[in-house]
């Protein structure tokens, strides 16, 4: 049952999950280059001199359409029967890792290559053309096997949902296992003369040049992060800023969209926190009266500072009126990518983030995807709302287009577009 | 006499010298720790007001307010288009002076209101510091991950964007349906490039001069791999030497600066009665406009929220505060009482002043900002300098868990919004879809 959105409405709504699509192309494209220059690292190659190797061919796994293409009515189609494309995808790809895991060479293991221990990079034996020309071939895999999809942290995902991953990796183990089991074998005997990270990556050493350039650069980092603007600098640069303020015919105390935005955020957590405070103490016991009176007097607290909030939110919606008359953003987008909002940074330049397993990183990079996936998941939410609720209530539509809508509406609010519910229409002559 | 006097006068030529002298410096500077930093003379000429500073400034306006990851896109923005940015994002950080956005945007003048408006900016926070640690070479391996910004790249695109017909739903239901598969395709990739990235500083441990770093990272194994890689982040490593040596000179010769922008104010006419034409002049994307009715409405539902909160406080303290007056009015109020009653009321007062405080703090988020360098470190080794990851995690788990409430708290508000409108249509019995 086709239901139509008007065009402006369509036009919001599409250009919102446009712009999630390519975002997320775009950091895919860009994981995909890292990954193409992680696993060719981690191949054989020579240190320093060789003329830089191709991405090896086929590494692009990238099937699907670009995001803005518009889905035929057989894409639609295919849609469905997705899930079972995929599930299938599985089938063949686990009998495929099990031979992978088989054909895993103890050849990797061989160190027994004579080098003295204060040899540089430099010193490596140069390896042959041959074995360059091999190496463009032959494909990492044991990255493979460690990715793991935390499967149950993931509910909202339901395409893979208790699967192991598919698409990078699938079809390359395919293609390339019986290949990289030649590999190993043949390549064994020439093992002295190749180059790989794991065997002698630990003589590798950066060049001096390159050296004395970055001992510089975290010494400059330090030293700016170590001196402070003098007094003489703030008091100049907020005599400037007074003098400008006064010159304007705008009011000072006026807020701007991003105070109006942050503090909106901070109301927010502020309602939550008041919220979470009175159910606990609605919830208590108490068993003497210093308890009943501690609790009373809590609880007025409680009560002043929901009035403070209150007019603070009030004083906000004022001022964003005043800001819906004037010029106005695409998107709210600037608060976290420009130092005015108020933050205050210590400490500029690199800094470092330890970690000690594999295992650990993966978990945070997880994380940190799936609290950007709620943002976004989180906005996309208020703006469906805001475009499909209005549209169910009119009723505009009847009978069954409605009911489709109704449907639809209820999957993407309520579901995350998941799972659908069922609507039986009771005859009233029954 | 006459010999002093010009000795006097030779004196005061000579400071005035030496006051242009560091102007000069401070300005180049300025313009050397910027990136892509305009010629110091459009500085001085946009004093005059000279309209050919003007195109440069705009451009250096834009450079610094369009967000990073969109350089692609804004790359196409014509120079009108980048100062109708300009303008937006500098109304949205609440500048001060109506004057800017009644500049043309075709960049025929103007320029010494858009060195006013980049002083201010200046102004505001630790602006060169920022972009120095933005646009820093990164010879470290990040977290492969994805930042919200990223996610959600701003509309510029949607500037561009062309008028359609209508849709139909099942296109929206089919790009979500993608939108999930493609994040899923993300965390696979993801768990690949961590697996990787942890193996290649296990390889190479020891191999770095740094100690606190100990291991190389991708970029710099790489570039050992491929020698024009070394010259080209050489070449990077210097210029962005150049440019942290220019910005702590700059530090030397700042207050300079500053008195010679208040010169560059006085010579500003007072502005005229221009307020209204302020409003008028910009076009009125309708996006923007729906953008900032959002945060009406979320606005709008807090203030609800608020209000409902405090009814119901309010009924709990009247009740229950008439029963503890019935209960203990008959009991003695001695002194004993009333020190009691002073202490239970400062604790109370402590403990709601510390929630007030924790999300007042929270405003500036917790979590690290701006790009680590990834440094794998044997499992429970101490005195390494740097942020352990158990403690991002452990934030980002809270970050989750909070937001997958909101999310749940508005999916609730729907199901029952649908609800209430399917309740006014008889007849119809709805089955839920079973939750796995």
């Amino acid at each position: 049952m086709a239901v139509l959105l008007q065009a402006d409405c369509a036009r919001r709504l599409m250009a919102e999950l446009r712009g999630a699509l390519d975002a997320c192309a775009e950091r895919q494209r860009q994981l995909e280059q890292s990954l193409r220059v992680s696993r060719r690292l981690l191949q054989a190659w020579e240190p320093v001199g060789t003329t830089a190797l191709e991405p090896p061919p086929g590494s692009k796994t990238k099937k699907d359409p670009s995001p803005v293409s518009t889905p035929s009515p057989q894409d639609l189609k295919e849609l469905e029967l997705l899930t079972q494309a995929l599930e299938k995808a599985i089938r063949v790809r686990k009998g495929i890792s099990k031979t992978a895991e088989r054909g895993r060479t103890p050849s990797l293991k061989s160190g027994s290559i004579a080098l003295s221990p204060g040899t540089t990079a430099s010193a490596v034996p140069q390896s042959s053309n041959r074995v360059g020309h091999c190496s463009s071939r032959t494909r990492p895999t044991k990255g493979i096997h460690q990715t793991k999809v935390p499967a149950k942290s993931h509910p909202e995902l339901p395409l893979v949902r208790n699967r192991p991953p598919v698409g990078i990796g699938a079809q390359a183990t395919r293609l390339e296992s019986n290949h990289r089991e030649q590999m190993t074998l043949s390549g064994y005997p020439h093992a002295a003369e190749t180059f790989t990270l794991k065997e002698k990556g630990i003589l590798l050493r950066l060049p001096m040049a390159f050296r004395k350039a970055a001992f510089q650069n975290s010494c400059l980092w330090t030293h700016l992060n170590s001196t402070q603007t003098n007094d003489a600098t703030n008091a100049a640069k907020n005599q400037f800023l007074q003098k400008m303020q006064m010159s304007s015919s705008i009011s000072s105390s006026r807020f701007s969209a991003v105070d109006v935005e942050m503090e909106a955020q901070c109301l927010q957590k502020a309602c939550a926190l008041l919220r979470l405070r009175m159910q606990e103490e609605l919830s208590a016991a108490p068993i003497d009266w210093m308890q009943e009176y501690r609790c009373l007097l809590t609880l007025e607290g409680l009560q002043a500072m929901a009035g403070q909030c209150l007019r603070k939110v009030q004083e906000l919606c004022t001022a964003l009126t005043e800001q819906l008359t004037g010029p106005c953003l695409m998107r709210r987008p600037l608060k976290t990518s420009f130092p005015c909002g108020g933050r205050v940074c210590t400490s500029w330049g690199p800094q470092l983030l330890l970690y000690s397993s594999t295992q650990e990183l993966q978990t945070l990079a997880t994380l940190r995807l799936r609290v950007a996936m709620l943002k976004e998941r989180i906005h996309l939410e208020k703006v469906l709302m805001a475009e499909l609720l209005p549209m169910v209530s009119t009723q505009e539509l009847q009978g069954e287009p409605w009911l489709a809508l109704c449907r639809a509406t209820h999957s993407l609010l309520c579901e995350g577009g998941e799972r659908f519910l069922t609507i039986l229409h009771e005859d009233p002559a029954d | 006499m006459g010999r002093r006097r010009r000795r006097m006068d030779k004196e005061a030529s000579a400071r005035a010298g030496a006051g242009a002298r560091t102007l000069l410096d401070a300005i180049a500077a300025l313009s050397r720790s910027l990136p892509a930093g305009p010629n110091p003379e459009i500085f001085r000429r946009a004093k005059f007001d000279r309209p050919e500073a003007a195109p440069a400034l705009w451009q250096l306006l834009f450079r610094l307010l369009a967000p990073l990851q969109v350089d692609r896109a804004t790359a196409s923005l014509g120079p009108g288009a980048q100062a109708r940015w300009v303008k937006a994002v500098l109304c949205y950080l609440g500048y001060p002076r109506p004057a800017l956005a009644q500049l043309p945007e075709d960049g025929s003048h103007g320029s010494r209101e858009l060195l006013l408006t980049f002083s201010w900016l200046l102004a505001q926070g630790p602006l060169l510091e920022w972009l120095l640690a933005q646009t820093c070479v990164q010879l470290g391996d990040q977290v492969p991950t994805v930042e919200c910004e990223v996610l959600t790249s701003p509309g510029l695109a949607a500037i561009q964007m062309d008028a359609e017909g209508p849709v139909d739903l099942r296109r929206l239901q089919w790009l979500m349906g993608k939108l999930r598969f493609q994040w899923q395709r993300l965390i696979c990739s993801q768990q690949e490039q961590c697996a990787l990235l942890s193996k290649i500083h296990t390889y190479t441990h020891g191999c770095h001069s740094d100690r606190n770093l100990g291991h190389l990272s991708v970029t710099e194994t790489e570039m050992l791999r491929d020698p024009e890689g070394i010259h080209q982040q050489l070449r990077a490593l210097e210029q962005e030497n150049a440019r942290l040596e220019a910005a702590l000179e700059w530090r030397r010769y700042e207050p300079v600066f500053w008195q010679w922008m208040d010169t560059v104010l006085g010579a500003c006419p007072p502005e005229g009665p221009a307020a209204p034409m302020f409003r008028s002049r910009i076009p009125e994307h309708e996006c923007g406009k729906l953008e900032l009715a959002t945060l009406q409405e979320e606005l709008q539902t807090l203030q609800e929220e608020l209000q409902a909160l405090r009814e119901l406080l309010c009924e709990e303290v009247l009740s229950r505060r008439q029963a503890w007056e019935a209960q203990v009015g008959g009991l003695g109020r001695g002194p004993e009482w009333s020190a009691a009653r002073q202490t239970l009321q400062q604790n109370v007062d402590q403990e709601l002043l510390a929630l007030q405080q924790s999300w007042k703090q929270d405003r500036s988020p917790s979590l690290p900002q701006g790009p680590h360098r990834l440094v794998k470190i044997k499992a429970g080794s101490a005195g390494a300098k740097g942020l352990p990851v158990a403690e991002v995690i452990r934030l980002l788990r809270s970050q989750e868990a909070s937001l997958e409430a909101v999310l749940c708290k508005l999916q609730g508000q729907c199901q029952q919004e649908l609800a209430r409108l399917v309740g006014t249509v008889p007849g119809l019995i709805w089955i839920l879809p079973p939750r796995c």
